[in-house]
């Protein structure tokens, strides 16, 4: 398991995938929020009515825009690169090789989640790292509160959203169907917040959780993150298990 | 039946494997014995490569058994398949990194103790000057030889190669056909399949041919008309069953 981890981080951070998306995702949140700091520092009268109640110029809401840029940007990111780690294996033609190993493919489909994993808690310590330091250099005003706090909560918990995208790449044996779940996903979760079941419906637990400061997903909808994360594990180590090479 | 016997490094008993359409691989009994090299050679969609496929587990087979070393696959332990190396439709090799990094991540994958094995397979397949390419630059016949060295780096004793040749210049057949001499000269059993007929003339102890998802016979190499005999045998084969 070692060895694939180490195989599988290696090919992760060297791919352009892997950097492309890094930099998208620090650069992109980053960039969105100082936008519309200055169009709310200007007074942009345009740019002030779409941020409503969001005061950008402030760590309170600079942050609190960060969390609703994250909350759909981060996990569109993570889960176009989670795909593409599963299925190119696929469109590559490189599933072949991962058979007949003295590593078994269920290791190689836990390793790659595990450098995932920690490829994108490193994103994600960058890209609150990054926005604290906008901050500091924006000179915001209020205390800094809990803001990056949530920020970097989200980022976290957003890793464990995205897993199912491993899953449907798999057995879509596609890069387009992993996207294809990402943005179901996404959907799904603007659905559910709109029909009041935000909360309860765990995938989008997190970034209502982090947008609304706890008011709006309790610790218990939260903590059901953990089991249906593990469900979607479990399942796509077994398909990788029982994998057949049959189409 | 089982063979117990470690000399049979491969051994397919009775191994049938249908698709939906029909096509498949029909009652195929097999041998690779250490020490020598078996040709499988066949027409397009003959079924060769969907053989090696079940003999590596990359197909569970319908019926029949398939053994490395003497032990079923269907419950060997992830670690018995150190012994095999591989390349089946495309070679192990990853884009982003340079030859040398695929070949040491492919070590580490197949548990290779050899800590000069990077060093003496990219010597010996002739790698050299692109050890520090990525392979995304690469021709595809040097992605081949990649391929190639990853299947070959940690002395298997099981070999398994699906048209070896492919995309290679001549100068990267004859690396290979040398790497697996000095396989079998180790005792491995290798098994390659080709549509180069003078190749695997050259290169193999016994040629099987495969028409239809069967084994349908045996050609000895070394023959003059080999491409004759083949095609006979085919015709045959195939009167016989639109026989049937």
């Amino acid at each position: 398991m070692r060895q694939a981890f180490i195989v599988e981080f290696s090919k992760l951070v060297r791919s352009r995938v892997g950097k492309i998306g890094a930099t998208v995702l620090i650069a992109g949140v980053s960039l969105v929020c100082v936008a519309m700091y200055l169009g709310a520092h200007s007074g942009d009268p345009q740019v002030v009515a779409k941020l409503g109640s969001i005061d950008p110029t402030t760590w309170f809401g600079f942050f609190n825009m960060a969390i609703q840029v994250t909350g759909t940007g981060g996990l569109l990111g993570f889960g176009v690169v989670l795909a593409w780690q599963f299925a190119r294996e696929f469109s590559d033609g490189t599933i072949t090789g991962l058979f007949a190993l003295p590593v078994s493919r269920m290791q190689i489909a836990f390793a790659k989640l595990a450098a995932f994993s920690l490829w994108a808690t490193l994103v994600s310590i960058l890209l609150v790292a990054t926005l604290t330091l906008v901050a500091f250099g924006l000179q915001l005003s209020g205390d800094i509160g809990t803001g990056v706090f949530r920020e970097f909560l989200l980022c976290l918990m957003s890793i464990l959203v995205a897993l199912p995208v491993a899953l449907v790449a798999t057995l879509g044996r596609s890069i387009l169907a992993g996207v294809g779940a990402v943005i179901g996903l996404v959907v799904v979760a603007q659905i559910a917040v709109i029909m009041g079941a935000g909360g309860w419906y765990t995938l989008a637990a997190p970034a209502l959780w982090a947008i609304s400061e706890g008011e709006k997903a309790s610790p218990l909808q939260l903590s059901l993150l953990f089991p249906v994360a593990g469900v979607f594990i479990v399942l796509t180590g077994w398909v990788w298990r029982t994998l057949q090479l049959d189409r | 039946m089982t063979s117990k016997n470690p000399q049979i490094r491969i051994a397919a008993q009775e191994v049938t494997r249908q698709f939906a359409n029909g096509s498949g691989v029909f009652a195929a009994d097999l041998k690779v014995h250490a020490g020598e090299i078996v040709a499988l050679i066949g027409l397009n969609g003959a079924g060769k490569t969907t053989l090696m496929k079940l003999l590596l587990g990359m197909l569970k087979p319908d019926s029949g058994n398939v053994e490395i070393n003497g032990r079923n696959i269907s419950s060997m332990p992830a670690a018995d398949w150190k012994v095999v190396g591989h390349v089946i439709e495309y070679p192990l090799a990853y884009p982003e990194l340079t030859v040398r990094q695929n070949l040491q991540l492919v070590s580490r994958l197949r548990d290779s103790n050899d800590p000069h094995g990077t060093d003496v397979i990219i010597k010996e397949l002739s790698l050299g000057m692109y050890a520090d390419r990525g392979v995304r630059s690469l021709s595809l016949g040097n992605r081949q030889r990649v391929g190639l060295a990853s299947a070959l780096m940690h002395h298997p004793e099981v070999v398994v190669l699906d048209e070896p040749t492919n995309s290679l210049d001549p100068a990267g057949v004859i690396a290979l056909r040398d790497a697996l001499h000095r396989c079998v000269a180790r005792g491995a059993g290798v098994l390659v399949s080709s549509h180069h007929l003078d190749e695997v003339s050259r290169l193999a102890n016994r040629i099987l041919v495969m028409n239809g998802g069967r084994i349908i016979g045996q050609l000895p190499p070394g023959e003059a008309n080999l491409e004759h005999a083949f095609f006979e045998l085919v015709r045959q084969d195939d009167e016989e069953r639109n026989k049937s």
